[in-house]
């Protein structure tokens, strides 16, 4: 998909074509075929800097309700006489917009601006695919590191320069039906959830809402999915203050009795009566907007969707079990990707463009995405978004995936990590034998030579 | 289904006094200059060819032979390291052997049930049009909307598969989730899918296979099955030996509906080997690993295709 901003107003609409005779169109069209023969193989879509000498090229990977905002945060930045050119590129999310972002910018002809998940920057700026921000530039236009939360802020950076000015945080999360968690007596004071603080609470949250709704309790879909057993365990396995470190060549830094303690708790957790254990991703989806479950353990990107369902909806963090506060999240970041030979003003164009971008977070945060620009989510105009301003803290206590160049969204590590967790929720396999085959491929993925270095 | 051309005819080099016109001058003064016009018609497709086919091809094979990647790095010629490491790895074999279980459980039906359909439709059912229709029409979808659809049906809690089954009073499958079943689930599907392309030749070869045959068989008192059996079949065999040639090839190519069914999972229990080499190549950016293990396969595809060309001469 590929549109196209302007910050000058739309030309008119050119005059009627002269009539189409066959004769006409057969001349034509074989001129246009022959040019498109003759262009295709050769142009490709490799450049798009060369698209337009102009507009600003972006590449994105926000699709649905994510790609509508982008596109009215894009509008709203073309506006007025300091307004953007900005031609706007939508690929589709998952491994090939990785593969693509990262062959563009091998090929050295890349977008001005992309965005990129934080947790992919180790397969990216060691490889010189990503060009480094000035962040004195940055700071011209108002932005500076002061802005953003720490725990996000150090992953912008590769050997203490920074390649990435994040948008969002996008925590994995709970949502839930507040009528159910208030009968079902999960609710504090102001009616929030109340903190759950030990694995046996959470399960008797799950048996509560589960008597509360007559149905099921807490719904996770997870069957074939390639992300969400990762982000559940990653989340659990950082509350115990375990570290989970990947150092080049292996073998893998991971506390095994910790990680055996965190998948049986999941096995506890989703029993397959109280909280169904073979739920799938749109099925768990599904099934919470039909009322089959009280709560549902899911990213915070399903906020729209679960928001037209009419459910009292209500949200918090990732609740904490274990000794400390951990939530599972990833950060939409934007990026240089590598241009052989930037152009100066473009390179401050795209600068002052992501600026403005990050300063329009609270458009962005309608989708449940928490603002990493700190200043949004102090203004009022944040605090009353609800549910969105009752997660806004999972920011501060933001886990991502360990640093790799194998690693982060829609990476093999994750799929790799999600078979065996799911086989042991499935009741297929031990937690035990499930965490040893995590640490496996780990270390095989850790022996494979680094294609990035 | 055959057309031999009688020798002699459709060259430019035979004798030319007889052709009209342009060609004449052409052909007259012998073999050599005919090859002129004939290199124009062959050489827009012999550049396609050369440009798509073999120049990936070769140099594919040379990738396999570097660490080449897909980011800035650079390419070192590393010998067989490639090779040695692809022979070691143990997923390159257990995404082999997936994809040949793949070939082995989707072909045999996609040809027997495609058979079965051919001859029911063929056999003077009323209301041929809409047998017909019904069982091609899957092949026209798309993959995407294919899985989607059976990605609903076989959906652990709300899909027809196990609501089915449920009012049967048997426990719940996991189409997807269970080791030992994905792959069958993914057959199934894929059966359902494109068994209607094998039927159309069927029905084709079926309906242009001579009456006389037949006509001579009932005077001779032959029922319905020893007409099946002795005439229908035998007629058929080179069709078959098509529809299997054609089938054990696409087969041995699954990817899509595999790659957005199960992304391979569960444990890597349904990943065919092209989905390891994409996962390797284009995901983890090594493509020169990923060339060599794309060249283990080739060596198996080129088997394999020596092996059905050898049994259907022999079968000739």
């Amino acid at each position: 998909m590929f549109t196209r901003f302007s910050a000058s107003p739309p030309t008119p609409a050119p005059a009627a074509a002269p009539a189409l005779t066959r004769r006409r169109l057969l001349r034509d069209g074989t001129a246009a075929a022959g040019a498109l023969l003759a262009a295709g193989p050769l142009s490709g879509c490799a450049s798009p800097a060369a698209a337009d000498a102009s507009a600003l090229s972006v590449w994105d990977l926000f699709q649905g309700g994510d790609g509508m905002l982008m596109d009215d945060m894009i509008k709203a930045a073309s506006k007025g006489p300091q307004g953007f050119e900005v031609e706007r590129t939508i690929l589709d999310w998952g491994p090939s917009y990785y593969t693509k972002l990262a062959m563009s910018a091998a090929g050295g002809r890349a977008s001005d601006v992309a965005i990129l998940h934080l947790s992919r920057l180790a397969g990216y700026a060691p490889g010189g695919l990503l060009d480094p921000f000035d962040l004195d530039l940055l700071a011209e236009f108002g932005v500076s590191e002061k802005d953003f939360a720490p725990a996000v802020w150090s992953r912008t950076r590769h050997e203490n320069t920074v390649y990435a000015i994040p948008l969002d945080v996008h925590p994995f999360i709970v949502f839930y039906d507040k009528e159910a968690a208030d009968k079902a007596g999960l609710l504090d004071s102001s009616g929030e959830l109340a903190p759950m603080g030990s694995p046996d609470a959470l399960l008797d949250a799950g048996k509560a809402l589960a008597k509360a709704t007559g149905q099921k309790g807490i719904l996770f879909g997870h069957v074939t999915d390639t992300a969400q057993n990762w982000r559940q365990f990653a989340a659990l396995y950082a509350q115990t203050g375990s570290a989970f470190t990947l150092p080049d060549g292996g073998p893998p830094q991971i506390d095994v009795d910790a990680a055996i303690h965190v998948v049986t708790f999941m096995q506890q957790l989703f029993d397959g009566r109280t909280n169904p254990n073979n739920l799938d991703y749109n099925g768990a989806t599904a099934g919470f907007i039909g009322g089959r479950g009280g709560m549902i353990m899911t990213g915070e990107w399903e906020l729209p969707t679960l928001k037209k369902s009419g459910i009292p909806l209500g949200a918090a963090p990732f609740p904490q079990v274990f000794d400390k506060p951990g939530v599972y999240t990833d950060s939409h970041s934007f990026v240089l990707p590598h241009q052989e030979n930037p152009d100066p003003q473009r390179r401050r164009e795209a600068h002052r463009y992501i600026a403005a971008m990050v300063k329009q977070s609270l458009t962005w945060a309608s989708a449940g995405h928490i603002p990493a620009y700190q200043p949004v989510l102090a203004e009022p105009e944040y605090a009353a978004l609800d549910p969105q301003s009752s997660y806004a803290d999972a920011g501060e206590v933001a886990v991502l995936d360990p640093p790799n160049w194998f690693a982060g969204a829609a990476s093999n590590f994750q799929n790799r990590m999600c078979q065996p967790l799911q086989a042991a929720l499935l009741g297929n396999t031990s937690a035990e034998k499930a965490v040893r085959q995590m640490v496996r491929e780990a270390d095989t993925l850790l022996r494979q030579p680094n294609p990035v270095a | 289904m055959t057309t031999t051309a009688p020798p002699g005819t459709g060259t430019l080099t035979g004798p030319a006094s007889d052709r009209p016109g342009g060609l004449r001058r052409i052909g007259l003064k012998g073999g050599r200059t005919a090859k002129g016009p004939g290199l124009a018609f062959v050489l827009p497709f012999a550049l396609v060819f050369a440009l798509f086919l073999v120049w990936p091809i070769v140099h594919g094979l040379w990738m396999s032979f570097t660490d080449s990647s897909l980011t800035l790095h650079d390419t070192a010629f590393v010998g067989f390291d490639n090779y040695t490491e692809a022979f070691g790895d143990p997923d390159v074999w257990s995404s082999l052997g997936n994809t040949v279980v793949f070939t082995a459980i989707s072909s045999v039906p996609l040809v027997l049930i495609a058979l079965a359909m051919a001859l029911l439709v063929h056999s003077g059912l009323a209301g041929q049009w809409a047998w017909r229709l019904a069982f091609f029409a899957p092949y026209l979808l798309p993959v995407t909307v294919v899985t989607l659809i059976w990605t609903w049906l076989y959906q652990p809690e709300l899909g027809f598969a196990n609501q089915f089954l449920d009012t049967l009073g048997m426990a719940p499958v996991g189409w997807l989730s269970d080791e030992s079943v994905a792959m069958w689930s993914i057959a199934a599907l894929t059966v359902w899918w494109t068994v209607g392309f094998n039927f159309l030749l069927y029905l084709a070869a079926l309906q242009s296979l001579p009456s006389t045959f037949y006509e001579a068989a009932a005077l001779d008192g032959a029922g319905a099955w020893r007409r099946l059996w002795s005439i229908t079949l035998p007629q058929l065999r080179r069709t078959t030996a098509l529809v299997a040639m054609l089938q054990v090839l696409a087969s041995l190519k699954v990817f899509d509906q595999i790659y957005i069914l199960t992304k391979g999972g569960p444990n890597a229990s349904t990943r065919p080997v092209l989905e390891y080499v994409y996962d390797v190549g284009f995901t983890g950016y090594r493509l020169g690993y990923a060339s060599a293990v794309s060249y283990l396969f080739f060596a198996l595809v080129i088997v394999v295709s020596l092996v059905q060309l050898r049994l259907f001469r022999q079968e000739d």
